[in-house]
């Protein structure tokens, strides 16, 4: 009945290709949207796994409240009445047992490498200029398989050459520009506690986050441990884990026997990833919206044209064309209009995503290497393009299709006889 | 192969009206039957039932001695398709379809159309619409409309062509070339032809004619 269904869509050529026309624009959005916030979406998510650690030891911090107070002075069926609940933090500047954590990281299966790392605050000096910042120590050869720091190095400078030892310091580049410094050059780095060193500048790195550039640099872990006077101190451990996947399943199991903080990457960014969801929700709800449009302009023509066709329905019943011909008649049309909508609106949404990426949007490393718009060409959003606007037209033509299968021939005379 | 009705009945509506009250009645292989009758007499009625389209009330009806009440589904749509044709008042051509497309659309019930579209051909010819094959119903005659249904009601070979009111929506003329064209099936392809009309002189072509009178026979 593929002859029929063709023949009514080419007969109404204007509302034929109104409703395509609807189809096609759901489609194309949903695909142009899709790249658009997943390329942006997955560029940080690969960013977040890949250049940082997948899970993270860091030293405890604990909220004290009332409730913690409660159950430790009092038995459960007291009921205590404060004038000014009890607060407080009971925090540690170190991780507590550090070698309890290497030995388990070294005997397991899931662990592909760990950096131990002492962070602190301090203030840069250079000259006359003075810049708060954070120094993180850590041991080069541990922590280049934990992060991609390596893979942010200026052209030419390596991370491995911060050793072990030695007073050397790799700086964010927004930091060195602020400091007025070059590679090679020294900077002093003070605590809060008035202890300070000169550090040798051996480098720069740039990862595209200004937060971070413009305050954040790396030095060996015994350097930092000796501007702090903490010998063997270390203030968080960087994770990294064969299968990322198991991220968040293995904080939960280290956080049962453990004080220190553990955070995978999930949690940690758990910030960034609502929003993604909230952008994910958006983007779903805007399409689906365009593609509901579609669809409702799908069964509000097949209803008109059913009501439109009685005639013909008759005359196909009496000719012997039973009801599931019938619905066949009305099905394809919505089906055909899907699928080449869908076919249509997913070439134009790829040429639309092409078209994206040649723009440029800004400079640095946020946008990608080249600072143009980051879309994502992934085989899913077409996938999902196309059956959006597949199963929105099946759904949309089943109804009045059915309709049409259920009249029968003298109904349908009778009718037009009245 | 006959049509046998016995004591037919059909009601309508609620508290039910009788429309047609105990009909009883044969028809043979080959015969030209009008059904004549006042308005609300029941004659459409009556075709309906006769040809598949509606269910009596109660009764029996016999298509060669098999109850059509006992046909499933598609065993009517396959007699509807293969052994009935039927003419409208109202020609009930598709209108996105061309005069041949329209002929050969019983045959698309089972990817036939190839194979019988010589046969179409030679229906339009017999209609007199020959070189109008390409045309579309909206470019021909209500007559010519009419010839174009008739040919398709003819496309499946059918024993029994079913016509309600074919001339009532035609002038004299056109409405005597389709009662012709009635006779000449009848006469030599031996098709049963049976036609509810309105028209005293075309109703008198009948070699049979069944006379209704509120839902009964008045004669046979």
């Amino acid at each position: 009945m593929i002859f029929l269904s063709l023949k009514h869509l080419t007969a109404r050529k204007k509302q034929t290709l109104l409703i395509l026309l609807g189809i096609v624009l759901g489609t194309t959005a949903y695909v142009a949207i899709s790249g658009m916030m997943l390329g942006f979406q997955d560029y940080i998510i690969d960013r977040l796994i890949n250049n940082e650690a997948h899970v993270r030891i860091s030293a405890r911090e604990e909220i004290i409240t009332r409730k913690d107070i409660e159950e430790l002075f009092y038995k459960k069926n007291i009921h205590s009445f404060w004038k000014v609940p009890p607060s407080g933090r009971r925090d540690s500047l170190s991780i507590e047992n550090p070698k309890l954590w290497f030995d388990k990281f070294d005997k397991s299966n899931d662990i592909y490498a760990y950096s131990p790392q002492l962070t602190a605050q301090v203030i840069f000096k250079r000259g006359d200029t003075e810049i708060t910042g954070k120094v993180i120590g850590s041991k080069p050869s541990q922590e280049i398989r934990v992060s991609n720091i390596s893979n942010y190095m200026e052209p030419g400078q390596k991370f491995s050459d911060l050793g072990d030892t030695g007073n050397r310091i790799i700086l964010g580049a927004g930091l060195l520009g602020r400091l007025g410094a070059r590679v090679s050059e020294s900077v002093i780095v003070s605590t809060g506690a008035g202890r300070s060193s000169p550090f040798k500048i051996i480098g720069s790195f740039n990862l595209g986050i200004a937060a971070i550039d413009n305050t954040q640099a790396f030095a060996s872990l015994i350097d930092i441990q000796k501007l702090q006077g903490v010998a063997n101190r270390i203030s968080g451990i960087g994770v990294k884990l064969i299968d990322v996947n198991k991220a968040q399943g293995l904080s939960e199991f280290w956080r049962e026997f453990s004080r220190d903080k553990v955070e995978s990457w999930e949690e940690a960014n758990s910030a960034t990833l609502s929003v993604f969801t909230i952008q994910n929700i958006t983007r779903n709800f805007m399409t689906i919206s365009i593609v509901v449009v579609a669809a409702f302009g799908i069964y509000n023509i097949l209803s008109i044209l059913v009501t439109q066709k009685k005639k013909e329905i008759a005359i196909l019943r009496a000719l012997g064309f039973e009801s599931f011909q019938i619905l066949e008649i009305f099905l394809y049309q919505g089906l055909i209009l899907g699928i080449i909508g869908g076919i249509i609106g997913v070439c134009l949404g790829y040429g639309v995503c092409l078209f994206m990426s040649t723009l440029s949007v800004g400079s640095g490393r946020m946008m990608g290497s080249t600072g143009k718009m980051l879309v994502s060409f992934e085989t899913p959003i077409y996938l999902k393009a196309f059956s959006i606007a597949f199963i929105s037209a099946l759904v949309s033509s089943i109804i009045p299709a059915y309709g049409a299968s259920k009249l029968t021939p003298i109904g349908i005379i009778r009718s037009e006889a009245d | 192969m006959s049509i046998k009705l016995i004591d037919v009945k059909k009601s309508f509506g609620n508290p039910p009206t009788e429309v047609l009250k105990g009909i009883s009645l044969e028809i043979n292989d080959g015969d030209f039957v009008s059904i004549v009758g006042r308005s609300g007499s029941g004659k459409s009625t009556l075709l309906y039932i006769m040809s598949s389209l509606d269910n009596a009330s109660s009764g029996k009806i016999f298509y060669n001695q098999i109850d059509l009440v006992q046909m499933n589904q598609k065993e009517i749509h396959e007699l509807r398709n293969t052994k009935i044709g039927f003419v409208f008042q109202f020609h009930y051509l598709l209108p996105e379809l061309t005069v041949l497309e329209n002929v050969l659309m019983p045959a698309r019930k089972h990817n036939l159309q190839l194979t019988l579209k010589l046969r179409a051909m030679e229906l339009i010819k017999e209609v007199d619409l020959e070189g109008k094959e390409h045309r579309m119903p909206s470019q021909l005659s209500g007559g010519e409309q009419q010839r174009v249904a008739i040919a398709r009601a003819l496309l499946m070979t059918p024993q029994y062509l079913f016509a309600d009111e074919p001339t009532g929506n035609l002038d004299s003329h056109n409405g005597d070339r389709i009662m012709t064209l009635f006779q000449k099936i009848n006469k030599e392809k031996k098709t049963t032809v049976i036609y509810v009309t309105h028209d005293k002189e075309f109703a008198n072509r009948a070699l049979k004619k069944i006379e209704l009178a509120d839902g009964a026979l008045k004669n046979a």
